[in-house]
């Protein structure tokens, strides 16, 4: 082994000492903050993470929306509760898509089977995007205490597993969040609205001409997208809950179709899903008063889009206990 | 393959480990192989172009050498038309393509076909070792360098994986001498070169990647944002380019230096530059300087006759080839020019500015130097990070007149980024002016050191972006 400096060599072991207590340190370090970050991230009783949190551990409402920003922003509770006399919780987070929400729903159906599940679809869903497994880090803290969501966060990337042997990783960019939403640190409690129930209002008004938005006609699906849909239909059907599909209204015009919107349809039909496309509705088409943003409504469209998607709802309720009766009259006529 | 990435680290880890373990004359030969395969993981059809420029720049560089004065200009023209031609096929074939049907067009000749475009993606790193190669030629042909004669030690100092994709393009009479060292397990090398990284990628994932989020952010509406909203955000671009490449370079650096190879520095905190000068001293000093010697000493030496005017020449030239050599599209070619013309008003303006340092008290004028150095660079970065020159005159538009609310979309993301580059410039104005006789990162007590890193280490993982993030340098 000549190719070894004798002289350094000498001074190995204290290297290697050093590079020890480098390491050790930095365990100490990672394991004590890390924990520190959990402690006080389910802590939290308000805020974007704490809704999250509720969404995953603890709703139990009748009606669940689940969905990205458009679907957190069009669907007003109080429509929902009063008309259909059900309670109603929204677990949609912006900018997420469909690897997020089936996440949100295999935790939520672990616990718990709701009446109704509304699941705001996007244009261009299906198609592939890194940003969309970059989302998933929203339920990075779930990790360890939930073996269902563990499959999905580990399509992140293949060293997940790897990242994830590090307490602070999970709660990575959470810290200010975190301290400013407890109210061990904040001095005053920040309490959830008790009538938001996670619905977020925008009270803008968009004033912002109409938009021609031609979808990308190179149409790369994602696989994972396309099964997880699947899946979220089928675990909804074993379970017996009610699932509508739907397109929120847009302040754009589509002159082409949307690929995934077409093929969500044909798999939606195939399963005999209701599926709603709202993004060509001409009532929100020629109404910008509705609208917060070109892709989001205010409140006011909010409670007027609510209300469409109810009767829409009690129309296919009133369809089905029409065809369960003539089931059931045909069946004790055969008999 | 990401320098930020895990598998970059794993790839580190493991190609060091039998880097040490091999006997040191065949350690050359494994760290072409390694680097080879760093490379090929990009794309594997990369390493035939870059085998045929290396073997065909071997040949030349003897040529050159042994050849008569007459024959060695030949040869180095032989290079330029091979190295450059390679360039411009993978990255200015469109630019040229394009413009030239435009210009057609535009001289009223009826042209009924399509320009032919080719749909080919720029090899990583290219413009990097293109450059370092010419580079190599010109200095043998001007005596300064010997030919290199062993095709392992022309191949390493080609493909050295560290600085392959994104520079510094070294010198072949800085990194040549080094290949025939014997390189030995030193643990300085170890413990400086992993500090080197540390620091490079708090640079690249605390603040740039986390400014690039509220930049795109706001870039992407510009049309909707408030003036001050987007001059915060042009501010911060200038901090987001800054961490980005040199906290690349530092990783870079960083990592050859744990192979025991020292790789020249690219950046000497240029945010404190005091005039436009001096911040190309301190900028990309390895494009700067590698441009100053190949083509504005030559030009100027050539144009001395014309006085000043030579020397503005040069700039001019020097600074549209900086601009181009960043990508083919016209902003950079004026962002080239807007550099030359800041330098050449420095070269006019040197005496009377002179004369007004001479009457204001030196650290004033010193910090009111650096502000306005800073304040030009960012607006010259406007044109820099637009796509077109309409999209950066709409952002300057937007900046002076647009009125409305400061966006602050989400106050943590925010903090971060102001927390990520008060550090980077309190480190910068510590190493630059030595303000604080304390220092954490480089105190003579290990124990302070090692706490310190440590602890930069778990900021890099609460405040780090992990998803996504490019090197902005990638694309050049």
């Amino acid at each position: 082994m000549k190719w070894i400096n004798v002289k350094e060599n000498r001074s190995g072991f204290q290297f290697l000492l050093k590079s020890f207590f480098f390491v050790a340190g930095l365990f100490v370090f990672d394991y004590s903050i890390g924990s520190l970050l959990k402690y006080l991230y389910f802590k939290q009783n308000s805020g974007p993470l704490y809704e999250i949190t509720y969404s995953i551990d603890s709703t139990k409402a009748d009606l669940l929306i689940i969905g990205s920003s458009t679907a957190h922003h069009d669907y007003h509770p109080s429509p929902f509760q009063n008309r259909l006399g059900v309670s109603y919780y929204n677990t949609s987070n912006d900018g997420t898509s469909l690897l997020y929400h089936y996440a949100v729903l295999k935790s939520i159906l672990k616990r718990y089977s709701p009446k109704i599940v509304i699941l705001g679809f996007d244009i261009g869903e299906f198609k592939s995007d890194q940003k969309s497994y970059d989302r998933l880090s929203a339920l990075l803290p779930y990790y360890q205490n939930h073996s269902e969501l563990r499959p999905i966060i580990e399509l992140r990337s293949e060293f997940e597993k790897i990242k994830l042997l590090s307490k602070i990783y999970p709660f990575n960019s959470t810290i200010f969040s975190v301290f400013i939403r407890n109210p061990y640190f904040t001095g005053y409690n920040l309490k959830r609205k008790a009538d938001d129930n996670g619905y977020v209002p925008l009270n803008r008004f968009d004033n912002e001409p109409m938009e021609i938005d031609v979808p990308d006609l190179k149409f790369d699906p994602d696989s994972n997208k396309i099964d997880f849909f699947k899946s979220f239909i089928k675990d909804c059907k074993l379970s017996n809950v009610d699932l509508y599909i739907v397109i929120s209204p847009r302040f754009i015009k589509y002159p082409v179709k949307d690929p995934s919107v077409e093929l969500a349809k044909e798999i939606s039909d195939r399963y005999n899903v209701p599926f709603y496309n709202y993004s060509r509705d001409t009532l929100f088409l020629k109404h910008n008063e509705y609208f917060a943003d070109r892709v989001h409504l205010n409140d006011n469209g909010a409670k007027v889009f609510s209300n469409m998607i109810i009767d829409r709802i009690l129309q296919n309720e009133q369809k089905n206990s029409v065809s369960k009766k003539n089931s059931w009259s045909a069946d004790s006529d055969k008999k | 393959m990401l320098f930020t990435s895990i598998i970059y680290f794993l790839f580190l880890v493991s190609s060091l480990v039998g880097y040490y373990l091999l006997p040191p004359r065949y350690r050359n030969y494994y760290l072409i192989i390694v680097s080879a395969l760093f490379y090929m993981y990009v794309k594997p059809s990369y390493l035939i172009l870059i085998i045929f420029i290396i073997v065909t720049n071997y040949w030349i560089g003897i040529q050159i050498e042994k050849s008569n004065r007459k024959q060695k200009s030949g040869f180095l023209y032989l290079s330029l038309f091979i190295n450059l031609g390679i360039l411009i096929f993978f990255k200015y074939w469109n630019f040229l393509i394009e413009n030239l049907f435009q210009l057609v067009g535009l001289l009223g000749v009826s042209n009924t076909n399509s320009p032919p475009f080719l749909d080919i993606v720029l090899p990583i790193g290219l413009s990097y070792y293109i450059f370092q190669i010419i580079g190599y030629n010109i200095d043998i042909n001007r005596g300064t360098i010997k030919a290199e004669t062993n095709i392992f030690d022309f191949s390493l100092f080609v493909l050295f994986f560290p600085k392959l994709m994104v520079g510094p393009i070294e010198r072949a009479n800085h990194f040549l001498p080094q290949l025939k060292k014997r390189i030995l397990f030193k643990k300085e090398n170890i413990v400086e070169g992993g500090k080197r990284i540390v620091w490079g990628l708090f640079k690249k994932l605390v603040v740039a990647d986390r400014i690039s989020i509220y930049h795109d952010a706001v870039m992407s509406t510009v049309n909707q944002q408030s003036g001050a909203t987007i001059l915060f955000a042009s501010v911060l671009y200038t901090f987001q380019v800054y961490a980005d490449f040199s906290g690349y370079t530092d990783i870079a650096l960083g990592t050859a230096r744990m192979f025991g190879y020292d790789l020249m520095e690219n950046f000497k905190r240029p945010l404190l530059a005091k005039n436009v000068g001096d911040f190309w001293r301190r900028w990309h000093i390895s494009l700067s300087s590698w441009v100053s010697d190949y083509i504005f000493n030559p030009i100027a030496f050539k144009r001395r006759d014309w006085g000043n005017f030579g020397v503005f020449y040069a700039l001019i030239i020097s600074f549209v080839v900086i601009g181009i050599w960043h990508g083919a599209t016209w902003n950079y070619v004026l962002f080239g020019i807007v550099q030359a013309l800041a330098l050449i008003y420095e070269t006019l303006t040197r005496r009377a500015r002179k004369n007004i340092a001479k009457k204001v008290n030196t650290v004033l004028y010193r910090d009111i130097s650096i502000v306005l150095t800073f304040t030009f660079i960012t607006f010259s970065l406007i044109i820099f990070q637009s796509a077109t020159f309409s999209d950066a005159l709409n952002i300057m538009k937007a900046m002076f007149s647009n009125h409305g609310k400061f966006f602050f979309d989400d106050p943590p993301q925010l903090t971060f980024m102001l927390i990520g580059c008060v550090m980077l410039i309190l480190c910068d104005i510590q190493e630059e002016f030595r303000i604080f006789n304390f220092s954490l990162f480089s105190n003579k007590n290990w124990m302070i050191q090692q706490i310190a890193f440590s602890l930069l280490l778990v900021y890099i993982l609460i405040a780090g972006v992990f998803d996504g993030g490019e090197f902005i340098y990638f694309a050049f």
